[in-house]
C-alpha cells in the first residue's frame, strides 16, 4: 500500500470559495478546543462571542482598514513582491496626517486663562483640555478650509506611505535586495522614527502632552465622521474602502499593466523578452501598495486615534499590528481580490471575538481572566490560517491509496 | 515525476508504483533528457557523484573519479572528470548525461531526445554503445521525433499520438512513409522536406550585426565578433551545434545580453537605428517578433490564457485591455493555425507542448512587421506541424517582405526555409552561402569543424 500525492493539474472546482469556509469552521472548533484545554474557557462562550461578533457593529472600522490594506498588499503579492511593510507605510501615513491636521491646517493661539471662555464657544475653535507649560491655554484654529485639509492629509499620507515602500522597491528593482527582509526592517525604523516624532517635532504643547511622547489631539473639523455611535467606523473611511477596491479591481483586471503584474508573479522572464521594463513593475508594484498603506494612516488617525501616542514597547503600536494582520487577509483571499472584503470580514470578526470574549471572561474565575485579548483573537486567527494552509495541500494536490506488488 | 491516474507499469513482472525518480531509478530505470540537467559550477565527477548511492554519503572522490575514467572508456566516450561542467559544450554534456545514466546502473535506459541535437559522428558513436548494452541484456527506450533516427537504431518502433497508443512495428518490415502514416494519418502527406520556393531579398538591409562581441554565462566570449544581414524577404538560416553561441547572439539582438563590442542596427523610419543595447523594449518597439529557445520559459505565461498571453505585448494591448478585441484575435489566430484548446480562455499549461508553441508562433508572427527572430521555432511540433510553420513563414517572407532570421539545430529547417545559409561554430560565423548553392555535406563538416 502506498499513498500517492500529485498535484492536480485542474484546480479543484470551487476550491476558492470552499477551502476558506471550511478552514474558518475546522478552525474556530480547533481553537475552542484548545482554549478550554489551556484555560478551560466554555466554548459555548467563545461560539457566542464570535457569533456575537459577527453581526456587530464594532468590528466595522477593523473590516474597512483590513479591506484596504488588504488590497494593498495583494497587488503586489500578485507580483510576487512581497510588501511586509505596511506597519510602516501606515506609520508614515499617520505621521504626516498629524503634520498636516496638526501644523499645516491649524494655528495655536495662546490665550490667558481668564480670556478662555471667549474662545470655548466660539466656532472653529478648538480648546485644548490642559494648560501650556506657561500655564496659559492653547486653542487651535483652523487655517485653511476643512475638506481641503482633510484631502491634503490623505495626499501626504499616501505620498509618504509609497516613499517609504519605494526604498524597498528600488532596493529590490536594482540592487536585488530581498523586499521581504528591507519591508520589515523598515517597520521598526518607521516605529521609532515615530517615536522621536511624538517626543520632537510634534510632541504637544500642553503640560500633559509635551514631553509624554504625545502629540496635541486634531481639530474636531478635522476628524472623519462616525457612521453612528455604536461604531468607531467612519463614512470617509467607508468611502475610501469602496473607491480604492474598485479602482484596484479595474487595474488588476482591465488594464496591461494589472495583468504584466499578474504574470510578473509566476514569470518575470517572458515579461522581459516581450521587451517590459521589470524594474519599473516592482518598484511601482510596492509603491501603489504603500500609498494605500499610507492612506490607512489618515484613517487610522483621523477616525479613531485623533492623536499620536508614543509606542511604549515595540509590539503594541499604535496600529495594533494590522499590518501584518492584513498579510493573513490576502492569503485567506487565495490573492483573488474579490475575496479580500470576505477575508477581512472574517478576520475582522475574530478580532472582535477575541475581545469580546475577553470582556466576558472577566466573571469566569480561574487562569483563564488572565488571557489577553489579544492572546485569545491570535489563537482564533492561528488555527484558521494553519487549517487553511492544510487544507490547500487538498485543494492542489490530490492524494490516493495504491497497491502494490503481483 | 508524474503518477498515473490510471494503469498499472510492470517492471520485470511485478508491479510497481513510481512516486519519484528515486523510486525509478532503484528499479534500474534512467531518464537522459533533451536538456542537461548538470549543475553547473560543479565538476563532471560532483555531479555523477550526486545520483550515485553506492559510494554513500561520505564519498571518496578520488574513488569516483578512476570509476568515472573506467567507465567512460566502456561507454566510447571521453571527458575528464575534474572539468566544471560550465565549461563543456552541449554536446559533451550530454554525453555527460549518458554517462552518469549508464553509471547509475540502469538496465533499462529512456533517451527522451537526448541524442537528436548531436552530431553525426558522436550520435553514430552512441549508437554502437547501444547496440552492446542491448546485446548485454539491458533495454533502450528512445524518444525521438526524428523519424530516420527510429529507423536507423531501433529494433522495433511504437508510435504514440496525442496520448494514444497507436501500435508497434518491426523495423525491418516497415519504411518511413509507413511510420509518417502511423504518426500522421491522412496527414502525412503534407509532410515534405523539398525546399519551399526561394524569396528573393530586397536590397534594403533590416538587421545589420557588425563585429558584435557577446560574453556567455560563465565570463567567456560566447559570440566572437559575428557579422552579418538580415534583408527584406530574406530568410537568414543560422545552422550550428547547439552552444556555439547562437542563443547568446539572438538574446544579444533581442536585447536581453549585454553587448561587449560591436553594434546592432534595426531598420527604424527609413534609416537604420543602432539598438545596441538599448533594451527590449526599443528592439520591441520597432515591430520585431521573437520566437525563443525554451519558449515554456520565456514566451508564454503557463499560468495565463490565451488571451491574457496575447492582451501581454504592447504590441498588442495598451493601457486598458477590450477584453472582446482580444477575443476575437485569439479566437482567429486559434482556427488559423488549428489550435486545440477548449477556449481562448483555457490556461496555456492545460495545452499540449505543441499547441503552446502554435500560439507562440501566432502570436509573433501576427506582431513581427519587419523581422522576425526565430531560435528552433519547430522544435516543439510534430512534422505536420512544423511544416505548415514553416510554410506559414515563408509565406510572409515572400508577400510581406518580412525578413527573418532563423536559428535552428535542425538542419532539415535550415533548408527546408532559408534564402541564405550561414554557418556558426565557436562563436563565429564561418561562412556563408546562398541556399541553392548550399551543400549538406559541406554545411555539417563546418559545424563540427
Amino acid at each position: 500500500m502506498r499513498l500517492i500525492v500529485t498535484k492536480r493539474v485542474k484546480p479543484l472546482k470551487f476550491g476558492g470559495i470552499i477551502i476558506p469556509f471550511l478552514s474558518i469552521i475546522v478552525g474556530i472548533f480547533l481553537a475552542t478546543i484548545a482554549l478550554y484545554g489551556l484555560a478551560r474557557v466554555p466554548p459555548l462562550l467563545v461560539y457566542g462571542a464570535i457569533g456575537q461578533s459577527l453581526i456587530s457593529p464594532q468590528m466595522l472600522q477593523t473590516f474597512v482598514m483590513l479591506t484596504i490594506l488588504g488590497v494593498a498588499l495583494i497587488i503586489p503579492f500578485n507580483a510576487a513582491v512581497w510588501n511586509i511593510g505596511a506597519e510602516g507605510q501606515i506609520i508614515w501615513g499617520m505621521i504626516m496626517s498629524a503634520f498636516i491636521g496638526l501644523t499645516v491646517a491649524v494655528r495655536y493661539i495662546i490665550v490667558s486663562p481668564s480670556d478662555l471662555p471667549k474662545y470655548t464657544n466660539m466656532p472653529g475653535m478648538f480648546v485644548l483640555p490642559t494648560p501650556t507649560v506657561s500655564g496659559a491655554y492653547a486653542v487651535e484654529a483652523l487655517s485653511m478650509n476643512p475638506g481641503a485639509a482633510i484631502c491634503l492629509m490623505l495626499i501626504v499620507a499616501g505620498i509618504a506611505g509609497a516613499v517609504w515602500a519605494l526604498i524597498a522597491g528600488l532596493m529590490r528593482a536594482y540592487l536585488d535586495i530581498d523586499e521581504v527582509a528591507t519591508t520589515l526592517i523598515m517597520n521598526y525604523i518607521a516605529y521609532y522614527a515615530y517615536n522621536y516624532i511624538v517626543y520632537g517635532p510634534l510632541q504637544g504643547i500642553t503640560i500633559s502632552t509635551s514631553g509624554f511622547g504625545l502629540s496635541n489631539a486634531l481639530h474636531p473639523a478635522l476628524r472623519f465622521s462616525r457612521i453612528s455611535t455604536a461604531t468607531t467606523a467612519t463614512w470617509e473611511g467607508v468611502a475610501l474602502m469602496i473607491a480604492i477596491f474598485v479602482i484596484a479591481w479595474f487595474v488588476l483586471r482591465q488594464t496591461t499593466f494589472g495583468l504584466r503584474l499578474r504574470i510578473l508573479g509566476s514569470n518575470p522572464q517572458v515579461l522581459r523578452a516581450a521587451g517590459i521594463n521589470v524594474r519599473k513593475y516592482i518598484v511601482l508594484a510596492l509603491t501603489i501598495s504603500g500609498a494605500i498603506a499610507g492612506l490607512v494612516g489618515t484613517i487610522l488617525f483621523a477616525g479613531n486615534l485623533y492623536q499620536l501616542i508614543k509606542i511604549k514597547t515595540i509590539t503594541t503600536p499604535p496600529t495594533h499590528n494590522i499590518g501584518y494582520t492584513a498579510i493573513l487577509v490576502s492569503w485567506l483571499s487565495m490573492l483573488d481580490i474579490r475575496g479580500v472584503p470576505i477575508a477581512a470580514y472574517i478576520v475582522a470578526s475574530l478580532f472582535q471575538a477575541g475581545i469580546n470574549l475577553q470582556s466576558s471572561l472577566g466573571g469566569v474565575s480561574g487562569g483563564s481572566a488572565m488571557i489577553s485579548s489579544g492572546a485569545l483573537t491570535y489563537v482564533l486567527i492561528g488555527f484558521v490560517l494553519t487549517t487553511f494552509t492544510v487544507l490547500r495541500v487538498f485543494a492542489e494536490y490530490s492524494i490516493k491509496v495504491v497497491r502494490e506488488g503481483r | 515525476m508524474y503518477v498515473p491516474d490510471s494503469g498499472e507499469i510492470y517492471v520485470n513482472g511485478r508491479r510497481v508504483i513510481f512516486t519519484s525518480p528515486i523510486d525509478a531509478i532503484r528499479h534500474g530505470i534512467s531518464l537522459v533528457s533533451q536538456i542537461p540537467q548538470l549543475i553547473g559550477s560543479l565538476t563532471i565527477s560532483e555531479n555523477i557523484i550526486l545520483g550515485l548511492e553506492r559510494f554513500g554519503m561520505m564519498a571518496n572522490i578520488r574513488k569516483v573519479e578512476n570509476y568515472i575514467r573506467e567507465e567512460s572508456e566502456e561507454v566510447g566516450i571521453k571527458v575528464d572528470p575534474n572539468t566544471e561542467v560550465w565549461k563543456l559544450s552541449y554536446t559533451q554534456k550530454q554525453l555527460v548525461e549518458l554517462l552518469r545514466a549508464v553509471m547509475l546502473g540502469a538496465k533499462i535506459l529512456m533517451l527522451d531526445e537526448a541524442i537528436t541535437f548531436l552530431p553525426i559522428r558522436e550520435k553514430r558513436k552512441f549508437y554502437k554503445f547501444m547496440r552492446k548494452f542491448a546485446s548485454q541484456g539491458g533495454s533502450v527506450i528512445l524518444i525521438t521525433h526524428k523519424i530516420p533516427e527510429a529507423l536507423e537504431v531501433a529494433d522495433r518502433i511504437s508510435v504514440l499520438r496525442r496520448g494514444k497508443y497507436v501500435g508497434t512495428v518491426e523495423t525491418r518490415a516497415v519504411t518511413i512513409d509507413d511510420v509518417r502514416k502511423m504518426m500522421f494519418g491522412e496527414r502525412s502527406a503534407q509532410i515534405t522536406y523539398e525546399r519551399l520556393p526561394i524569396s528573393t531579398p530586397d536590397e534594403k538591409v533590416v538587421l545589420d550585426i557588425k563585429d558584435l562581441w557577446v560574453m556567455g554565462d560563465y565570463g567567456a566570449f560566447s559570440v566572437k565578433g559575428v557579422k552579418l544581414q538580415v534583408r527584406a524577404g530574406e530568410v537568414l538560416g543560422i545552422a550550428g551545434i547547439a552552444g556555439n553561441g547562437q542563443l547568446e547572439l539572438v538574446q544579444a539582438i533581442m536585447g536581453l545580453r549585454k553587448v561587449s563590442k560591436g553594434r546592432i542596427a534595426i531598420l527604424a523610419n527609413g534609416g537604420l537605428e543602432d539598438v545596441t543595447n538599448k533594451g527590449t523594449g526599443k528592439v520591441r518597439s520597432l515591430g520585431i517578433g521573437y520566437i525563443p529557445d525554451e519558449p515554456l520559459k520565456f514566451g508564454v505565461s503557463m499560468e495565463n490564457n490565451i488571451e491574457e498571453n496575447l492582451a501581454m505585448l504592447p504590441a498588442i494591448a495598451k493601457g486598458i485591455i477590450k477584453w472582446r478585441q482580444i477575443r476575437g484575435f485569439a479566437n482567429r489566430l486559434i482556427s488559423e493555425f488549428n489550435v486545440v484548446t477548449p477556449s481562448s480562455r483555457t490556461p496555456v499549461k492545460l495545452l499540449s507542448g505543441g499547441n503552446i508553441m502554435k500560439v507562440l508562433v501566432a502570436r509573433e508572427l501576427s506582431i513581427a512587421r519587419k523581422l522576425l527572430v526565430a531560435y528552433n521555432p519547430t522544435r516543439a511540433l510534430d512534422e505536420v506541424t512544423a511544416v505548415m510553420v514553416r510554410k506559414i513563414i515563408k509565406e510572409k517572407v515572400l508577400k510581406e517582405r518580412l525578413a527573418v532570421l532563423l536559428v535552428s539545430e535542425d538542419l532539415d529547417e535550415i533548408f527546408q526555409v532559408s534564402d541564405t545559409v550561414a554557418v556558426m561554430n565557436s562563436g563565429r560565423i564561418v561562412k556563408t552561402f546562398p541556399a541553392e548553392k548550399a551543400e549538406r555535406d559541406q554545411v555539417e563538416k563546418l559545424m563540427v569543424m
